[in-house]
């Protein structure tokens, strides 16, 4: 979620820190930053608000409370304090709502006379730093509040609704309705609709309709404030693949007091830089949400986190985050403010706690000696025995897909729709990769390509455990991995000793042997020959391997293999016979004979 | 440049299989018992028993492989189902907490896969159930194989707040390594390693453990990620290649 600094400065007496000192107090406090952008004298930060925080943390107020606790600066000018008075009531409109689990609350504001035009530029500019298109003064209210306290709202020309009895309704089959966006949605009744004189008038939560759209000529409008249930909004966002940051808000359960909250703020905006008079609202809101009580003692939070913090600590957090609490012998009973929906169980406040007082201040603290001995799990005793044999024998490890295209099981889902079967067997894997490496065995310095996988297939109904070997004078086999029935202890097995990864070339590579006579006594490695070749031979060659030796008449014959490989492209056959034009030339020149 | 010279070749075994080998050797010293479970798992085991709900967006259809014609089974996403199989397991032989396991494992995310994402690949999931287990003993436990793991540099470990519903609080773990030997992309850097936390009360009871009387710690890393990193490994899909030219080095 995009948060300007400049935004959130309008909830503090003083001015904020850096952008960069916000983005680690919010890292190691509340959420990750993706990352901070300017914006002309601005800095955006792009923050990621964990799922647990969706209900109240979407917004800049929802961050500004983040960021006053963590950085223990009092937020003076609270949105959610806001006292304008929207208790009128309206006299023209009604709202009926048809099932109130799927709409715990709607609230129908009625302004009369209001005066479409541009926004003023303060509101452009604030809406432009998050990215977002001014459209008019009336939209960009009902935008700028819900970026400001998280409560989506929606604007209607009261004209072209042409009836004031507003509902909330699942859509009929064969309903249609064109968007904002001006794309026809198909409508079922699993979507809730928003309905003027039941005819459709907006997608509840999701969006609103063309067709009762403020533009210039609009001068009378209904404001919405409502609360939609989390799962219907998420349900038909995803049916219509239509996410708004309405519906990325309501979906995520939003407190039915924000609405409140949202209309409060919206009407005073509206009626600020548009006009008009408020002629009333409609609040229906048949069960409001209740007060709900969290506690957590001193001696539980320290006995969770392993530390020693004291209760002056524990009621520095709640006071910083804003939480009302009443203390007693140590007990702190927490009265989560309404649009914390997310503080349910103790270890909710042992969390708050931790979060102000920060992680790094939790110790290291060791484990006790283990009362009992671990037990050594078989199936992996089992695999780490055929490893070390199998690799004793030269064969190396490969792992290969689960997924193939013929087997038993399937998944119904897979993005990339190719080899939707679980493999009911190894060796298909087996043998493409021995196919694959074959061509490269001179690369490897292999005299022949050997492999062996441990790994799950599908087969017989069961799910088990295979060894599976392959070489290229052997064909593919493979067997239920087994192991002795109650190993007791995990053989000491080396580990790998590689330092560092060292990618290697996609271009094919060439290979050349050169055979000469050297003296008896010339040791293959010395400088004279392989070191020679290596030089020599020039950066293209990647390898040289002696693969042959034999003795006659008091000389010996030195077999050498020559890989020539680039990075930047496929190498020709004459790079490959100048390099080895320069070799016999050296080897020639140090007296030794060409065979 | 290599300069081979032939004789007896051992083969090489693959670099998430001498992880593996290696965090057990390292947990083992610790006390910790490798366990498993299905691959194709349930949803109660991957998802409900860990207090993720219906609604939860990591149950929507592009996260998760769903089998065809079986009802409610997945692949699973994580080894965190491991946590209620081994307290489920434990509980049935009659065994009360302590309890210390790790489960190294195959795990799936339906992903299109490139250069840095793959549907399948390798997790470990760590679990110390006790009547006192603490969020401090979860940072000396994974300071210690941390360290252990890339021995012979300088690692630091911290904390930082997260969610992932099935433990409370939840946190995600930074690691640096400082030294000259150390692969660049890793070199100095804070990089993110695992997600961990104290494990959710309703987990615990999911499990038939009492969680008036007793909490755990938990934890998950992906050990692919584990790999590239300290190997400087450029391309997650070298893992399931079968290719030598990448196994071979390791």
């Amino acid at each position: 979620m995009k948060v300007s600094r400049k935004w959130l400065n309008n909830f503090f007496d003083a001015e904020l820190p850096s952008a960069e000192a916000l983005a680690d107090a919010l890292t190691f406090h509340a959420f990750e930053i993706d990352g901070i952008d300017k914006h002309g004298d601005d800095d955006i930060l792009d923050v990621k608000v964990t799922p647990n925080r969706g209900h109240d943390c979407l917004s800049h107020r929802g961050i500004a409370r983040e960021l006053s606790a963590i950085l223990n600066i009092p937020l003076t000018k609270d949105p959610f304090a806001l006292d304008y008075d929207i208790s009128k009531k309206s006299a023209e409109v009604t709202v009926t709502i048809e099932d109130a689990k799927l709409c715990p609350r709607y609230m129908a504001a009625y302004i009369k006379g209001v005066k479409v035009g541009p926004s003023p530029q303060w509101l452009t500019e604030a809406l432009e730093a998050l990215g977002q298109r001014s459209i008019n003064n009336v939209v960009d209210a009902t935008n700028l509040v819900m970026f400001n306290v998280g409560q989506p709202l929606h604007a209607f020309d009261a004209k072209r609704l042409s009836s004031l009895s507003i509902g909330v309704r699942a859509a009929r089959p064969g309903e249609q309705l064109e968007g904002l966006d001006k794309k026809i949605y198909e409508l079922n009744p699993k979507l809730l609709v928003i309905t003027a004189k039941d005819r459709p008038a907006g997608i509840a939560g999701i969006k609103g309709g063309q067709a009762d759209r403020i533009d210039a000529d609009t001068h009378d409008i209904i404001i919405e404030s409502a609360n939609f249930d989390g799962v219907a909004i998420r349900r038909g966002s995803q049916m219509l693949k239509l996410r708004t940051d309405a519906s990325a808000r309501f979906e995520q359960v939003l407190s039915p007091e924000l609405a409140a909250v949202g209309m409060r703020q919206v009407a005073k905006l509206i009626l600020e830089i548009a006009g008009g008079t408020l002629e009333g609202v409609v609040d229906q809101y048949p069960k409001p949400q209740g007060k709900t009580y969290v506690a957590t003692t001193v001696e539980q939070v320290n006995k969770l986190l392993g530390t020693q913090l004291t209760a002056a600590d524990v009621a520095d957090a709640f006071v910083r985050l804003g939480l009302a609490y009443k203390e007693q012998d140590g007990v702190f009973e927490v009265q989560p403010p309404q649009e914390r929906l997310d503080l349910l169980i103790a270890e909710d406040l042992v969390e708050e706690v931790a979060r102000i007082v920060g992680y790094d201040t939790v110790p290291a603290t060791p484990l006790p000696a283990p009362q009992t001995a671990p037990e050594v799990n078989k199936n992996f005793y089992a695999a780490e025995k055929a490893r070390e044999d199998w690799t004793n024998k030269g064969y190396s490890e490969v792992l290969t897909s689960v997924f193939a295209s013929v087997g038993e099981r399937m998944v119904l889902n897979k993005v990339d729709g190719v080899r939707p079967y679980l493999r009911d067997s190894l060796l298909p894997g087996l043998t493409d990769a021995l196919a694959k490496n074959k061509p490269n065995k001179d690369l490897l310095g292999l005299t022949e390509v050997k492999l062996f996988e441990i790994g799950t297939v599908w087969k017989g109904g069961r799910e088990c455990l295979m060894l599976g070997t392959v070489s290229e004078k052997e064909k593919a086999t493979e067997m239920l991995l087994v192991g002795p029935e109650n190993p007791t202890q995990y053989d000491d097995l080396p580990l790998s000793a590689a330092e560092r990864y060292q990618s290697f070339s996609k271009y094919p590579y060439i290979v050349r042997d050169i055979a000469f006579w050297a003296p008896k006594s010339t040791e293959p490695a010395t400088e004279l020959t392989q070191e020679l070749l290596k030089k020599e031979a020039g950066p293209l060659c990647v390898k040289v391997s002696l693969f042959d030796t034999f003795e006659k008449e008091g000389r010996v014959s030195l077999a050498f293999r020559l890989i020539f490989q680039s990075f930047e492209k496929t190498l020709t056959e004459s790079e490959a016979n100048e390099a080895m034009q320069k070799v016999s030339i050296a080897l020639k020149s140090k007296g030794f004979e060409i065979r | 440049m290599h300069i081979y010279m032939p004789g007896t070749q051992k083969g090489h075994i693959h670099p998430i299989s001498s992880l593996i080998r290696e965090a057990n050797r390292i947990f083992f010293g610790m006390g910790f018992t490798f366990a498993e479970g299905p691959i194709v798992e349930s949803e109660w085991y991957n998802f409900d028993a860990l207090n993720v709900p219906k609604n939860h967006p990591a149950r929507d259809m592009q996260d998760t492989f769903f089998m065809k014609d079986e009802p409610e089974m997945v692949l699973r996403t994580h080894n965190s189902g491991l946590q209620v199989r081994y307290m489920e397991e434990q509980i049935k032989k009659g065994i009360q907490p302590p309890y210390r396991m790790i489960a190294p494992g195959k795990v799936f995310r339906n992903e299109a896969t490139d250069m840095t994402h793959e549907a399948e690949f390798n997790y470990i999931e760590g679990m110390y159930i006790a009547e006192d287990a603490t969020l401090a003993q979860l940072k000396w436990t994974l300071e210690k194989f941390l360290k252990e793991l890339f021995k012979g540099f300088e690692v630091e470990i911290r904390f930082r707040p997260s969610f992932f519903p099935f433990v409370e609080p939840g946190i995600e773990v930074d690691m640096r390594v400082t030294g000259d030997r150390v692969p660049e992309k890793l070199r100095g850097k804070w990089v993110e390693m695992l997600g961990a936390g104290m494990i959710h009360p309703n987990v615990l009871k999911n499990g038939g453990i009492d969680p008036k009387k007793y909490q755990g710690f938990a934890f998950g890393m992906g050990l692919d990620r584990v790999a590239i990193l300290r190997w400087g490994i450029d391309d997650i899909r070298l893992m399931h290649s079968g290719d030598l030219r990448f196994i071979n080095q390791f």
